[in-house]
């Protein structure tokens, strides 16, 4: 498996077009907006609750073959419902690319803004907490 | 034709055929101007229409200091990008800041709101209500004299509007709470609700604009189609703003929605994770 962190590549116009679906807690204060990520693990975990739903994925770095456990916020579940999600949307053993926001605080943690299923290819929006005006 | 005739007749073609292009645009555009519903006996239907599905799209209103009218009626998020950088209390001179609750705000504003009550799954009070992006319903009963608002998020909860002509009460009779004791009459049709009774839970808006128990709101909601809640509220607050100030914006009807359940404090990990300026946990 492939681990790729983008940089300002990404570009931050994209983000800003998302629409907010849910706004429990500041997204700045856990996330940074200005440091993206893609990156694509195993699926080891799902908590689907609220008031965000989480994931896990286990990531192995490319280069070191080490394998880390990251988590990823997502929005509530009535969000993603709302968004075309089930509670069955996601697996354990699913192989997914996510992309979104690194935590500020350096932890293996990021906020999920979309999900790509690697058998379907199907492009999940996450219903991000990134508000237009992070 | 004289000049001037030629010109006003010029801009009124101009004016109706920018009104058909916007009415040709599609159903959206064509359900926006749909008429007010009205109850039986003429007062505005600010619920569904029996028969239909709907709920109110409450917008992310972040910064109510972006939403305060100016001279030309509209707010500084109408003239420009609400997507403005957080500037903390200098970049906002419409806001009546006392001395403290500038240097509250501006606090707020360095941290990112990273202490926001609601992201300890506490609900929004006054008009943050309305600015909380979860759906909403308002129930009217007229034949018991009290208007409710349902509120999916941001912590699944209802507000009860006395239409029956009370006061509210005096002292300590009134018991300071998160939404406050609502009063409600109609001013032609505008539903107009006088809020006192907050505590000091809760912040007016995301980017943490505060407020002290002194606060006394005063709500105009009004429907002027069916697509459309235009919300006002004015928030006057002598123990944490110099003069009161007004804030307003509109709120989509989603036609297709219902409400369903949202139990913010399940699993809240911002909560368990949060730390003090110390960088200590806050929950031990």
């Amino acid at each position: 498996m492939r681990t790729k962190l983008l940089g300002a590549a990404l570009g931050v116009g994209l983000w800003l077009a998302a629409v907010p679906v849910v706004a429990h807690h500041s997204f700045a204060a856990e996330f940074d907006a200005d440091k993206p990520f893609k990156l694509t693990g195993v699926v080891t975990k799902i908590e689907w609750q609220n008031p965000h739903t989480f994931f896990y994925l286990d990531i192995t770095d490319e280069r070191t073959k080490k394998v880390t456990n990251w988590a990823f916020e997502m929005g509530s579940p009535n969000g993603l419902m709302r968004n075309g999600w089930t509670r069955n949307t996601l697996k354990v053993g699913d192989v997914v690319t996510v992309e979104g926001s690194l935590a500020r605080d350096g932890m293996p943690y990021g906020n999920a803004r979309t999900v790509i299923l690697t058998s379907t290819g199907k492009r999940l929006f996450a219903a991000s907490s990134q508000g237009a005006n992070p | 034709m004289m000049l001037w005739v030629r010109v006003a007749v010029a801009v009124m073609i101009a004016i109706a055929a920018a009104y058909y292009s916007a009415q040709a645009q599609g159903p959206e555009a064509a359900r926006s101007v749909e008429a007010t519903p009205r109850l039986a006996d003429g007062t505005p239907n600010l619920g569904r229409v029996p028969g239909e599905k709907g709920v109110w799209d409450v917008p992310y209103i972040q910064n109510m200091g972006m939403r305060i009218p100016g001279p030309d009626g509209k707010t500084a998020a109408e003239r420009a990008n609400p997507g403005a950088a957080r500037g903390g209390a200098k970049a906002e001179p419409d806001v009546p800041f006392l001395p403290w609750s500038r240097a509250i705000y501006d606090y707020n504003s360095r941290n990112n709101s990273k202490y926001d009550p609601e992201g300890y799954c506490l609900p929004p009070g006054g008009p943050r209500m309305m600015a909380t992006p979860y759906p909403m319903e308002i129930i009217q009963q007229p034949e018991h004299k009290r208007v409710f608002m349902v509120f999916e998020g941001a912590t699944h909860i209802w507000r009860e509007i006395y239409m029956d002509g009370r006061a509210h009460p005096q002292g300590d009779e009134l018991n300071p709470t998160y939404l406050g004791h609502s009063v409600g009459r109609w001013d032609g049709d505008a539903l107009v609700v006088d809020v006192v009774g907050f505590n000091e839970n809760t912040w007016l808006d995301y980017f943490g604009h505060p407020h002290t128990d002194l606060l006394h709101v005063v709500e105009r909601f009004t429907r002027p189609n069916k697509a459309t809640l235009h919300y006002e509220a004015s928030i006057d607050d002598p123990g944490a703003y110099s003069r009161p100030w007004t804030v307003s914006w509109n709120i989509p009807w989603s036609a297709e929605s219902e409400l369903t359940e949202y139990i913010c404090q399940e699993n809240n990990k911002y909560l368990q994770k949060l730390t003090d300026d110390f960088g200590e946990p806050l929950l031990r």
